[in-house]
Formats: C-alpha cells, structure tokens, sequence
C-alpha cells in the first residue's frame, strides 16, 4: 500500500459496472470467501475481494489499471461459493469491459461497439461498403482489368472455370479492405496496450504485488514468451471447477483462430508469391487445417453459447452474445459458403460469402474495442505477472 | 415464588417445548395462576442448554438456571408435563383450540428411581444423541444426569434379551414394554410455541470439510467435549487420536449469513466461540487460538466487554477473513485452513490441530413444521401475529437468540397468552 491514498469516488463508474452485470456489487460484505474460493487467486494480494470493495467504492483508477482483473479467468468458482449472491465473478468481467473502453482509442468506437443500439451500424457499414465492392467485382470487370493492366497486374486471376469467390468479390478489394484494418487494429492495440502495461506496472508497484521496481519491456517479452505453455494448454482455465466444460469450448475457439491464421498467411504467400489464385483443392492440406478449424469454431462457440444459457448464476450480457455471436456466423458462414460453393450453388455461396465478408470485419476492426480485446490485455496481464513475479 | 394470590384463571395454556423458552413461560404463566400444559418431545426438559457446558451471561453451568426451574416446576401443580410428546395438530382459534398431542412410548413408569440398575444389564447400544453422536450409550438410558423428570428410557431399539434383562433388574417394577404410543386431545385456549432450534447441519457446508475430516468438529461438539458429563469428562481432546489441541481455529459464519446455508445471523456463535475461547485457555494454558470471522457480532456492553477482554489475551488471535477452505494434513490428522487475512490483504494457510465450525441456529420448525395455522418468515421462524393472537411463538421459534433475550421474549409471550385466555 502507498503512503497515503487519496480515494476519488467516481459514482458513475459504480452505475457503469451495475449495468454492465455487476448489479450484485453491493452485496457483498467482504468475508473474502472468494479470494480462498479462487483457484488462481495469488497469495499476496488474493483476488476478487479487494475488488469487489474497491468497485463499490468506485475507485475506477485502482480498478482498470489492476492486473489483477485480466487474471481472472471468469470460472464462477467464486460466485459459486459467495455467501451474499454478490457474483464476483460477474463484477469483475463487467470491470474489464469499462477496462476495455478505457484503453480503447477511439474511445467513442469502442462505446458504439458495447452498444446494442450501434449494433445496426456495426453490421450496415461493412454491408454497404461489401456491396460496393461486390457490384464492382461482378459489373465491371473489364473497366477494372483495364485500370489494373495499365499498372501491370492482373485484376482476376484464372479460376479454371470453377466457382470461386474472386468472381464475386475480388481478393483486391479482400485484401485492401483487410490490410489497412489490420493496421488500424494493430496501431489502436499499441496504443492501448502500452498505456495498459504501463498502468498495471505502477499499480502493482504501488499495491506490493511485485518486486520489480522498474518495467523491462525485454524482460516482459520473455515473461511472454515463458507463458505461451500455459495459455495454449489452458492450464490456468483448467484449474477452475465451477465451469470446467468452458475451458474445453475456449481452446476450440482458440486452435481453430490459431489455425485459420495459419491458413489465411499460407494462402496469401501462395497467392501473392506463387501467384497460385484458389480456390484450392479439398486434398490440400493447408485446407484440412482450414476445414477442421472451421468445424471446431462452429462446436466451440455453440458450447459456450449452451453453457451461458444454461448458467443461471452467471449473467451474460449484449458484450457476451455479440461476440459469441459473431463468431459463430464466422464459422457458419466460412463453412457453409464453403460447402455451398463445392455443391456447385454459386448464388447461395456468394451471399453467404458476403456474410462472412460482414462477420470477418466485425470480429476483426472491432478486436480493440469488443470483448475479444481480451486475447491482448489478459495475455499481457498474465505475461505481467509472470514478469513481476506475482504469487 | 408463591401461587397463593392467583388470579382466577378462564382456561388453559399450552406450552410446546421445554428447553429454557419454554420452561420460563410455562413457569412464568402457572406462577400467576393459570393451568399449563407443557410439552416436550425428548424424554428430558431442559432443551439445548442442558448441553452445555456454560451459559450467558455469567457462564453458569446448566444446572444452575435449570435445577431452581424443575423445582418451580415440581411445586406447582398448575404444570402438567408431558415428556416424549408431539403436537400432532392444531383446530380451532385463540381462546378455543383443541390439540391433538402423540405419546411416543417410555417403556418406564413413575416408579422409577433412576437407580440406574437397568443400565448396567443392559448391553444394546445406541448412538447418544446429547452428546450428538459422539459416543454411544446403553439402551436403558437416563436422558442426561440432570433430567427431568429423573427417569429411565427403554430405547424401542433394545434386544429381547436386553429386555428381560433390564426388567429382572428392576426392583421397582418400574419397566413395562408394554406401553402403547398415545394420543390424547387437549382443549386449550393459547398456545406458546417455543420449539426452539437444530445446529445447522455442517455436512452441507461442502467447503469446511465436516464429515471429511474427524478434526474439523462443530461449536456444540466442543460445547459437550467440555461439559463435564459430555464423552470425555470435559476433557477438550479432538477426536481423530484423543490428543490434547495445542492450536484450534475456529470458522465463524459456518452456515450463517449465507445464502447457500442459512441467509440470517444465527447470533449466538460469536459469542459462543469467544466462550469457547475461554474454555480452551482454561484447560490448556499454552493453546493457541485462532478465531476466524466476517465480524463479531457482541451487542451490548456486557458481551462487548467480553470480547475486548479476549482480544487483550495473549493466545487468542483474531484473524478477519472467512475460513473458505480446509483439507487434511494425513500424517497427522491436522487441518489446513485457507482464508484471507482482509487486513493485511495475504492469504493465510494455518496447519492446526482442530478446527470448530461456529455454525448457527436452524429453527426445529423450519425441520419439522408445526401442523397449526401459523405463520413462518422465509427463514422458517415462526412470526408473531399478535393482531389475531392466540398463538405466540418465544424464544429461537422466533429468532436467533441468547439465554437472556429467549427468557425475556417467553416471559412477554406468557403475558400474551394470558391476554388470550381473559380476552384482551
């Protein structure tokens, strides 16, 4: 503990995490069951108590610059166990929301994006900007072959007369929709990120929950790289009880993400280097990974989606369904336009490709702002804690 | 007390239960003149205090308050008591209800001397239920050594040989297995439910390990381990190998304050493991005591008093954190316990010999709900609806309460009562 603390109640922040889940916050009445009741809780500093005072407090600052909120694995072991129906569990997911807009830039994307009024706008932009491209494609082929022939590249790529999605909506426009989001994401994840681990570093520092006096972005990274293990083999997730099946659906999600990665950088390199256009055979390998991967992304979110219907003591809210949402239409649409394209039904396969197009985009641009944000802050928390020896 | 100046009375009360409520209204209603039924489902009065070792306010034995009621109880023939009864149903309304009351059989009469000759011919055991099922005893059974009335019991779970023994034994012509369960119907004109409470169950509390590990044993365990007619003459020893506790932990809130469990303050337990506290360091001078809570709740200045003493002690620590999880240490049988210290913000793992859960008061009628038309609040206490009368709930029927609260709550519900029967 510091010196002296000067607490600023922020009221507002207290509606903010009531609204957002945490609506049985004041509950509580701090028996501290469950920092014990949590099974990765440190012993210095244990979790979720001191937060659950600290948020009904609403010292918003101490909150979302805390570590401690992204170590949490979200299990429910605590509220479980939680003598007041106080939740805890939930009211930490709802501080890492407020956490997620907080380190967001532009923060007022990152508010239309936990906004289920937005939600019409999230999905029309893309759509519009999609159907554009998608007219283009199919309308104006020979004014678009022309333009790109005067700047010596090919505008379509030979398809040998299969049915292939380039048809109806060029991997130009694919990828430069794509390439300078993903820039955009990175740039906002950095900016975000660095603040972040600069703030957990002073609050840790501040609260005794390290040794380390200075931040070492070296030491970080290898901290980082010493937890890859135990993120991929969900050791942390596996030690909950109350909600073990979601670990299973988590690492389904995860190595299918994994593996469509790997897929998506292949097939750049093929096409863009060996200038092989797809759509690539069924008896390819790279497409096995693809295929399995889809399969395994459309299993893993309908077990999360049936464990949160089927959890009565755990709230799930728009930040939940939207992106469990969206991830399964990315694996539904994926495998269906997939599958509709093999059948040989061109109309349905490009709709549904176009589908896709919207559920990739809204997974991919909103990554900084949603609560898939967490891939980054909790990875950095954990690898934080790993660096600043937290136990 | 005298009962010379009674006032003339217009009916009859009825008491149900005979622990220290319920004795104080029946006593307390008789001593003004009016005729009481007393009722008792045990074959002893005295209810939950008789177990103890002391009581609130001035850690008396059991025998101190209890003795001088028997004795009031024995003088006035205004009491008629009724041992090894149950209500079985209520009719009727205030000033004119008829109750419908089952006999379970004794096996033994009024001849009985508690000579205790029964007992030791007799070789079928049972488990002893005053000492919750810490030991065991002989079939032929006094209820405790303070029982009143002071008279055998023939468990119905008795061999037949047992039982030829047992009545050859007795010179009084005291045994008879051949008394039949009766029902008997009363017709009364108020009733005082004072049916008291159950220790909350602490095999449910699935994360405090009761029932997993022998160490781990509940406050009225320690209550009869220190009495001194408990199982071990008052010896405090835990239970796995009979050792003297050289550091006991105590777990407040065990099923109290607790939605999962029991969703009120049971009241009693803090103060209960603060004596406890002081048992401990009477009997083992170097024991270390660790007291584990949410807060201690010791309202009043005399139970504040009492709980600042003990915090000045030496040996008595006081950790503010809930004891959250336990297992156990199996080269030793000792308990480790898992809770987080919220002052200082650690987690603290003690090794301890014994643990005691401070669990809290269910009331018998949330168990074994009364067949009358009364009221019960969500926690099962029965609610005193003293707009339609007749029917009063004292003592921890109504509400987790101490000694003192209980007898002065019984001595109000014999004046309500009262006002039932002459109408007011």
């Amino acid at each position: 503990m510091a010196e002296k603390y000067l607490a600023q109640p922020d009221l507002g922040f207290i509606d903010e995490i009531v609204n957002l889940g945490g609506d049985t916050l004041k509950k509580c009445f701090q028996c501290a069951t469950c920092s014990v009741a949590c099974p990765i809780a440190p012993d210095n500093s244990p979790f979720p108590r001191k937060e659950m005072i600290a948020a009904s407090w609403g010292l918003k600052d101490k909150l979302i610059s805390s570590g401690d909120i992204w170590l949490c694995h979200e299990c429910g072991d605590c509220s479980e166990l939680c003598p007041r129906g106080a939740r805890p569990g939930d009211v930490l997911s709802a501080i890492r929301s407020t956490a997620i807009v907080e380190y967001a830039q532009p923060k007022s994307l990152a508010r239309a994006v936990n906004d289920p009024s937005k939600l019409p706008f999230l999905l029309g932009i893309p759509a519009i900007w999609f159907a554009i491209f998608a007219y283009i494609t199919m309308a104006a082929g020979e004014t678009m072959t022309r333009l790109f022939n005067k700047i010596g590249i090919a505008w379509s790529h030979d398809t040998h007369g299969a049915i292939a999605h380039s048809d109806f909506f060029s991997t130009w426009f694919v990828d430069l929709t794509f390439i300078p989001l993903s820039i955009f994401v990175t740039i906002a994840f950095a900016i975000g990120l660095k603040r972040f681990v600069v703030d957990i570093h002073e609050n840790a520092v501040a609260e005794n929950k390290t040794n380390r006096k200075d931040l070492n972005w070296g030491g970080l990274a290898s901290a980082f790289v010493r937890i890859i293990p135990v993120i991929l083999k969900h050791d942390k997730f596996n030690e909950c009880e109350a909600n073990k099946d979601r670990s299973t659906a988590h690492m389904m999600i995860l190595y299918s993400f994994i593996g469509l990665a790997i897929v998506t950088g292949i097939f750049f390199v093929v096409l863009y280097i060996f200038h092989i256009p797809g759509p690539y055979s069924q008896f390819n390998p790279v497409k096995w990974i693809a295929n399995i991967s889809g399969v395994a992304l459309v299993i893993g979110s309908c077990l999360m989606i049936k464990n949160r219907m089927a959890k009565e003591d755990q709230v799930t809210l728009y930040k939940d369904w939207y992106i469990l949402c969206i991830v399964l239409s990315l694996g539904v649409t994926g495998l269906l336009a997939e599958m509709t394209r093999l059948a040989g039904a061109a109309t349905f396969s490009y709709f549904l490709y176009y589908l896709h197009l919207i559920a990739v985009f809204n997974l991919f641009a909103f990554l900084p702002f949603s609560k898939m944000a967490h891939i980054v802050y909790r990875i950095a928390a954990m690898a934080y804690a790993e660096y600043g020896n937290r136990k | 007390m005298t009962t010379d100046k009674s006032a003339s009375t217009g009916g009859i009360i009825m008491v149900v239960g005979g622990g220290i409520s319920g004795l104080t209204t029946a006593i307390e209603s008789a001593e003004v003149g009016y005729e009481v039924l007393l009722v008792e489902k045990e074959p002893s009065l005295g209810g939950r205090v008789s177990q103890l070792k002391q009581y609130f306010p001035k850690l008396c034995p059991p025998t101190c308050g209890l003795e001088i009621n028997y004795r009031r109880i024995k003088d006035n023939p205004k009491i008629k008591v009724f041992t090894m009864a149950e209500v079985e149903e209520v009719d009727g309304s205030p000033g004119d209800y008829t109750v419908k009351i089952k006999i379970t059989p004794r096996y033994v009469n009024e001849k009985c001397t508690a000579c205790g000759e029964c007992e030791k011919v007799c070789e079928s055991e049972i488990s002893n239920d005053y000492n919750l099922g810490m030991d065991k005893r002989k079939a032929a059974y006094l209820p405790n050594n303070i029982a009143f009335p002071s008279r055998y019991v023939m468990s119905s779970s008795m061999l037949e040989d047992d039982k030829n023994k047992v009545k050859e034994a007795c010179k009084f012509d005291a045994i008879d297995f051949d008394m039949q369960e009766k029902s008997l119907e009363f017709k009364v004109g108020a009733i005082v439910w004072a049916t008291g409470w159950t220790p909350y169950d602490a095999r449910k509390i699935s994360n405090l390990g009761f029932g997993m590990y022998q160490n781990i044993i509940t406050n009225m365990m320690l209550e009869r381990l220190a009495a001194p007619n408990g199982p071990t003459k008052g010896e405090i020893l835990r239970p796995s190998d009979s050792k003297a506790p050289d550091t006991i932990a105590f777990a407040q809130c065990a099923g109290s304050r607790d939605e999962n469990h029991l969703s009120y303050c049971s009241y009693i337990c803090c103060m209960a493991s603060l004596k406890h506290a002081t048992y401990l360091r009477g009997q083992y001078p170097n024991a270390k005591i660790y007291i584990y809570y949410i807060d201690i709740r010791a309202s009043g200045r005399k139970y504040e008093n009492f709980y600042k003493k003990l915090k000045q002690d030496e040996n008595i620590f006081f950790i503010k954190g809930k004891v959250a999880e336990v297992s156990e240490e199996e080269s030793t049988g000792n308990i480790n316990l898992v809770a987080e210290d919220t002052i200082s913000g650690e987690k603290v793992r003690q090794n301890v010999d014994m643990l005691v859960l401070a669990t809290g008061m269910q009331p018998n009628a949330s168990l074994d709900k009364p067949n009358a038309d009364l009221q019960f609040n969500s926690d099962g206490f029965i609610v005193n609806d003293f707009k339609e009368g007749g029917m009063f709930a004292a003592g921890c029927a109504n509400k987790p309460a101490d000694v003192i609260t209980s007898n002065q709550n019984a001595t109000g519900m014999a004046l309500k009562a009262i006002q039932t029967l002459v109408g007011r």
